[in-house]
């Protein structure tokens, strides 16, 4: 067990080291990994070079990586700060992050298209999903995002707040209701849905012996 | 230090603390505590060493250096209140944000591949990138430094401004040899302007005309704010860069544009319609950056050989200082 001492002196180390490093996008350093896929997951890092899941296994993945499903595929991926996101078929998305002075990593996922389920675990995380049109924060939440061909992102929160911003406003949605987010509005008022309905195509994902 | 002493604010805690909240009086009451305004400073942004020099306008002697922790920095955006400054890094794709009194990156946000200028709006709540390898402009919000969201526009987008009133951006695109017209309350494009090969850099001028310079055809042209229609153009040289305005003397203002190749600034007047040459200052190598102060007397010019900044007297044209800054200087923005 670490004293009080030890452990504010092991933070001010990692501190140094974050301080030192500055931003956090190194694309040597693991962010997580793909850790399962029905179908092929395609992961394509920042050179153009590509790799890919087939079942269940541990690729590792970097920032800058660019991650896509077919329409016959799905996928799970696991952040180290304890975020698990699937993605379900015709998705892709690239993984990015913004440094902030002083501030933990905010880890980001840009939403190109498709649909995207996502649960954090283990304290406060901070995370954000990015669509064409819209934003959404967490700290600590289940919600599911799906972006259709327009740009218009449904939001659906399962358990959680989550802060759903467009350029025209920012508005808090919480569990078990659903908003609408499009270009050029702020984001619609929470209206009451069946979250749990939402995350019902990841179940094979994230319960295989079921 | 810009704080109260630590003792006075310690022992108006303690009072607080003991008296309760209910009855406060109001010499107890928290004091907002403005840190005086940073005086007027040059920042300057160099693409080669990915960096930011800082000068003071005032005496023109270097303040610092600031790493912007990315690379290839190219654009810069300052806040109204001279408190945030914001830059692209064309290689990075990501926007450094600097705390100008601590002279630091304190953000580093990922808008795009090749990020290369940004605005902010006239409310500096939302700062918008424009990203020439993914034909967008990303929308930040300047509090939370969040995405909001993104717009896409015309083939490799370049050149960004806002209109006086807000309800307008342009964005002029290399590829499609334009200006597109965004309705900032809807973020559709609603105009597409022709204005000739590689457009390139976008300034809204004092009366709101749109001013942009044409890197392939070595002419500014000048866009109807209200039309939103091209009503002039000028050749002035191979590689004209960026544009600021001035008065020389009674003269102006004049579109003050730095011509690359011919190591010169030159002082366009006269109609929109009917522009001519009032001025000619012969500069250092590379002449690239340009911006001028509030009264339009000084241009502050960087040259992208010579890695230097040069402070310029519009009425005498004289060159009043020269300061070295980093390799391959960009652009420069001042504060007020």
């Amino acid at each position: 067990m670490m004293t009080t001492g030890q452990l504010a002196a092991t933070a001010g180390i990692v501190g140094l080291f974050l301080g030192f490093t500055g931003i956090s996008n190194a694309q040597n350093v693991p962010v997580g990994s793909a850790t399962n896929a029905i179908g092929t997951l395609t992961i394509v890092r920042t050179d153009g070079v590509e790799q890919r899941l087939q079942g269940k296994g541990n690729v590792p993945l970097y920032e800058g990586d660019a991650l896509k499903t077919d329409g016959n595929s799905q996928a799970l991926i696991e952040f180290k700060e304890g975020i698990q996101v699937a993605l379900n078929e015709s998705t892709s998305f690239k993984l990015l992050s913004r440094w902030e002075q002083d501030k933990p990593t905010t880890r980001i996922l840009r939403l190109k298209q498709g649909e995207v389920w996502a649960k954090t675990s283990g304290g406060p995380k901070l995370f954000e999903v990015e669509t064409p049109v819209a934003t959404a924060a967490v700290k600590e939440t289940e919600f599911n995002l799906k972006v259709q061909d327009d740009g218009q992102s449904i939001l659906t929160v399962i358990e959680g707040v989550v802060s759903f911003g467009t350029p025209f406003g920012t508005c808090p949605i919480r569990t078990d209701t659903i908003s609408y987010g499009v270009r050029g509005k702020k984001c619609t008022k929470p209206a009451e849905t069946d979250a749990k309905a939402a995350r019902s195509w990841t179940d094979a994902l994230r319960m295989p012996g079921k | 230090m810009n704080v109260l002493p630590r003792s006075l604010t310690l022992a108006a805690s303690l009072i607080v603390g003991l008296s309760g909240c209910a009855d406060r009086p109001d010499w107890l009451q928290p004091i907002n505590y403005e840190p005086p305004p940073l005086p007027p400073r040059i920042y300057v942004a160099n693409e080669s060493t990915n960096d930011v020099s800082v000068i003071d306008a005032t005496t023109f002697q270097p303040v610092g250096t600031i790493a912007t922790k990315n690379h290839s920095t190219h654009d810069l955006a300052i806040s109204r209140d001279g408190r945030r400054l914001y830059a692209t890094n064309l290689a990075s794709g990501r926007i450094s944000v600097i705390d100008t009194r601590k002279l630091e990156t304190i953000a580093s946000i990922y808008t795009g591949e090749r990020c290369h200028v940004v605005a902010l709006t006239n409310d500096n709540n939302q700062l918008w990138v424009a990203n020439i390898g993914e034909n967008t402009i990303s929308i930040i919000d300047t509090t939370t430094f969040r995405i909001l969201g993104t717009i896409p526009v015309g083939k490799g987008p370049t050149g960004l401004a806002f209109s006086h009133d807000g309800r307008f951006a342009y964005v002029s695109s290399q590829g499609d040899k334009s200006v597109g017209v965004i309705d900032t309350s809807t973020h559709q494009v609603v105009k597409t302007i022709p204005v000739g090969a590689n457009p390139h850099f976008l300034v809204v001028s004092r009366d709101g005309h749109v001013w942009g310079v044409n890197t392939g055809e070595n002419d500014v042209y000048v866009l109807d704010p209200e039309t939103h229609e091209k009503v002039g153009t000028f050749v002035v040289g191979d590689k004209p860069q960026q544009i600021a305005f001035g008065y020389k003397g009674t003269q102006g203002p004049l579109a003050y544009v730095t011509v690359g190749s011919q190591n010169k600034v030159v002082g366009l007047g006269g109609d929109p319609k009917n522009l001519k040459i009032v001025d000619e200052i012969a500069v250092g190598e590379g002449p690239n950056g340009i911006w001028s102060n509030p009264e339009g007397t000084r241009l502050f010019v960087a040259h992208d050989k010579g890695n230097e900044i040069r402070v310029i007297d519009t009425g005498t044209g004289q060159t009043l200082a020269t300061v070295p800054v980093g390799r391959k200087p960009i652009r420069v923005v001042v504060s007020r």
